[in-house]
């Protein structure tokens, strides 16, 4: 008798913490609703509130019809100068739409949404700056509104790409819970709602959201950080470096694809990561395989490649944090980049 | 493999189900099987380590009962097999790089060491346990086992196997020899256990690491900034290893055993010597029985005991880590002991003074126990000093505001297990202490609150979990 009660316990237990978070998707029908709507990413996100495209950098571009655009994140902010390529190349435009902490997925949306679908821009080529793996890591850096700023309302071909990437052997399991308890929803809500708690008790009289964000922009600034934290340093791994086993699951082929149907010529600059004081930065056999590999695959889709590894021109002495190149470095760095490339200018 | 993971869970539930279905022997030869599937799922050369210590471990003690006379050179191949392995695979680095700099700073430059060792992940909890063993076996303590596999079970079980509690033969190894049975009142308690885990880990200490974590990237963070991260980090640490501790409870008792508790609210400590009464209890009581009583204990002169507590902390502060702030954090605390036993000599208040005396002590113990983390979440030493040497009156207005903010969401997110504890210090029993009594009589009014619980706790998971995955903090030691 007791065994039996005891398994009923049992079981009320483990229904009661299966069937309980059901109660968030009556809760959110109370919750606020403004602006939410369907993700662009409808197979591994709930609808949620998103931040709104970036129409205006849309219109300046459209106005400004730059000749080249140069695509990353820091390693491309922190070594070209814009303008300084432009004086180069006789005052053609050169736009830079950069982001740091951005990755592949970014660059994807940015090259497809601002530059090759977006006319009248008629870019005679998109430059795109990374390091090593960084082109096959689709899901890099992509965290929920990550890519609202480069995203339309639709982005099928990411949300297929991502979908195949997402969370391994379980996305389905993961799927089926927000699917089942819509815990991303409530998210949107209660999450912005516990951190701005604290913001009204501190600062009582102004809005939370401005005290927020003027208080990552002031005391969390890239200059406050330690030199070992801004140097963002990530390592591949043993199965991102399987090109061939990665590449059709990434968003390479895609950014090809616009290349070949927009007739905007992509160039892909490897950028040496930091030196030794004797020499390049040493390589595991798998990465220079994937350079190789890569190298091919771009090689066989008429795509521009540049590796600047063993470059003897990117010493030591020009690099600052990490793989970042020093301010004073830049405009040099430009000019050698400028060049050593100067057919893809022509 | 990591519990906070779908592997795991489809792990568990189909190692489960084989389990029950087997006899006691099937049993123990399951679970070595599955634990040394846990432990080889990323890299399968950590194996080969776990099953020397546990080869060598078992082969001394079955030796040490074969021929008692050579006991003493049995048990110094355990102990230097297992400090060999430990030392090599984590002190090394760090060796090699103190010996360069010594060398450097008398003009000879020494290359530093070419290659960087990995450290496997759990060797310092599963080498401690495998010879405690030993030790006990040589204490006449424990008979040395004839089963092979009973002790390589035992060494490798893996609820426990990366991030303790250290169990003793003494305590886990008769479990692996006698007959389970599954208990769903066991089963039903150590759901809530598992869930409560989740829930520590997942939602306050990845949320309050995030904190911690920002804090600690900055330069030079001003005084209240730099002391919200601190109490960030004494909550990260906290809920993040005990809740590995509940969830490794919950899952041996699913499978029948029952591991120790390993902390007892050590937040609400009034006093160094009580902190360590509730904290790491695992450890802590490893390092009292193996080393300090070994050592002399509190039964020699004053001077002498205070050497065996600095000993003592210095040596578990340098197995936390390869690094010089773990060995300040282990003298730091060692000093604090020290004091607390000179100045009990020196007085001791009447019951009723020591109650009142409770309402500053704790709070007062809190603050050490953070000067404590600060010297442990610090790997940098000359930023350690500059965070000593921060003036408390000389923060600018935004960074009083961005500290209050800071300490404010920590605490805000932390309120579940203050109330926990405080629940369970004043009222108890608590949560963890109720399932000791496992087999009590079915409740419906408890069956209820712990489905409504568990409801809550799994909502909060899904909701609230960090978007920052971070692995448990103890997994580095």
């Amino acid at each position: 008798m007791v065994a039996a009660k005891s398994t009923i316990s049992l079981c009320l237990v483990i229904v009661g913490a299966l069937v309980l978070p059901a109660g968030l998707r009556v809760i959110n029908r109370f919750a606020p609703a403004a602006g939410v709507a369907p993700s662009y990413l409808p197979s591994i996100e709930q609808p949620r509130v998103r931040e709104p495209f970036d129409e205006a950098t849309a219109a300046q571009l459209r106005e400004s019809r730059p000749d080249f655009v140069v695509i990353g994140d820091s390693m491309a902010g922190t070594r070209i100068v814009p303008g300084h390529i432009s004086r180069m190349v006789g005052g053609r435009g050169v736009a830079a739409l950069l982001y740091p902490g951005s990755s592949v997925a970014y660059w994807y949306l940015t090259f497809k949404n601002l530059v090759a679908n977006n006319p009248p821009v008629r870019a005679k080529a998109a430059i795109f700056f990374f390091r090593d793996d960084q082109l096959t890591l689709a899901f890099q850096r992509v965290t929920p509104g990550s890519l609202d700023r480069v995203a339309r309302d639709q982005e099928p071909v990411l949300d297929r790409v991502l979908a195949a990437n997402a969370l391994g052997t379980f996305a389905g399991v993961h799927r089926a819970v927000q699917s089942a308890y819509h815990g991303e929803r409530t998210r949107e809500w209660l999450a912005p709602l516990l951190a701005q708690a604290p913001a009204r008790i501190v600062a009582p009289g102004e809005d939370p959201k401005t005290f927020l964000e003027s208080m990552n922009t002031t005391q969390f600034s890239l200059e406050t950080l330690r030199k070992t934290t801004v140097a963002d340093l990530p390592e591949s791994t043993e199965e991102s470096l399987d090109f061939p086993g990665v590449v059709g699951h990434s968003l390479l082929p895609e950014i090809i694809r616009l290349s070949e149907t927009s007739g905007v010529r992509v160039a892909f600059i490897r950028v040496q990561r930091r030196p030794t004081a004797d020499g390049p930065p040493p390589q595991s056999a798998a990465l220079v395989k994937y350079v190789h590999d890569l190298r091919e695959y771009l090689a066989e889709h008429g795509a521009y490649f540049q590796d600047e590894w063993g470059d003897p021109d990117l010493p030591l002495s020009i690099y600052g944090d990490g793989d970042h190149v020093t301010n004073d470095a830049r405009i040099p760095y430009t000019e050698h980049f400028f060049q050593k490339n100067r057919r893809l200018f022509q | 493999m990591i519990f906070h993971s779908l592997d795991f869970l489809a792990f568990f539930i189909v190692t489960l189900a084989a389990y029950w279905s087997l006899p006691m022997r099937g049993q123990n030869l399951l679970l070595l099987a599955a634990s040394y599937l846990f432990y080889g799922w990323v890299h399968p050369w950590f194996l080969l380590l776990i099953f020397a210590t546990t080869f060598i471990d078992y082969w001394s003690a079955r030796n040490m009962a074969r021929r008692p006379e050579q006991k003493l050179a049995w048990l110094w191949l355990s102990i230097i097999t297992n400090f060999g392995m430990l030392g090599f695979f984590k002190y090394f680095g760090f060796f090699a790089e103190n010996v360069a700099a010594v060398a450097a700073s008398v003009g000879w430059h020494v290359p530093p060491a070419a290659f960087a060792i990995l450290l496997p992940v759990g060797i310092s909890f599963y080498t401690f346990q495998s010879m405690s063993y030993t030790i006990d076996v040589y204490r006449n303590h424990a008979a040395a086992r004839t089963s092979f596999v009973d002790m390589a079970a035992f060494v490798s079980f893996f609820p426990h196997l990366v991030a303790g509690p250290i169990m003793r033969a003494t305590n886990l190894l008769p479990q692996f020899e006698r007959e389970r049975r599954f208990s769903a009142a066991a089963a039903r308690d150590a759901t809530v256990l598992m869930v409560w885990g989740f829930f520590k880990k997942l939602v306050i200490a990845d949320n309050v690491g995030v904190i911690a974590n920002k804090v600690f990237a900055l330069e030079s963070p001003e005084f209240p900034v730099l002391w919200a991260g601190v109490f960030a980090f004494a909550i990260q640490i906290y809920a993040d290893f005990s809740a590995y501790t509940d969830i490794a409870r919950g899952v041996a008792k699913w499978f029948g055993f029952d591991l120790i508790r390993n902390f007892e609210h050590p937040y609400l400590a009034a006093s160094p010597s009580e902190f360590w009464h509730r904290w790491n209890i695992s450890l802590s009581t490893w390092f009292r029985d193996y080393v300090y009583i070994p050592l002399g204990g509190s039964r020699v002169g004053a001077w002498r005991v205070a050497t065996n507590i600095m000993i003592t902390f210095l040596a578990s502060g340098l197995w936390h880590g390869a690094s010089w702030n773990y060995v300040l954090w282990g003298a730091y605390h060692g000093a604090l002991l020290v004091i607390d036993r000179m100045v009990g000599s020196v007085w001791s208040p009447t019951d009723r003074a020591r109650r009142s005396l409770r309402i500053v002590q704790v709070p007062a113990m809190f603050v050490l126990t953070c000067i404590g983390w600060l010297i442990f979440r610090e790997t940098d030493l000359p930023q350690l000093i500059h965070h000593v040497q921060l003036n408390p009156w000389g923060a600018s207005a935004p960074g009083v505001l961005t500290g209050s903010y800071l300490f404010l969401l920590a605490l805000l997110y932390s309120v579940p297990l203050w109330v926990q504890d405080l629940w369970a210090e004043l009222h108890g029993p608590d949560l963890s202490a109720a399932i000791e009594r496992a087999e009590a009589l079915v409740s419906w009014r408890r069956t209820a609150a712990q489905a409504a619980v568990c409801g809550v706790m799994v909502a909060a998971i899904v909701v609230l979990r960090s978007q920052a995955a971070l692995d448990f903090i103890y997994f580095a030691f």
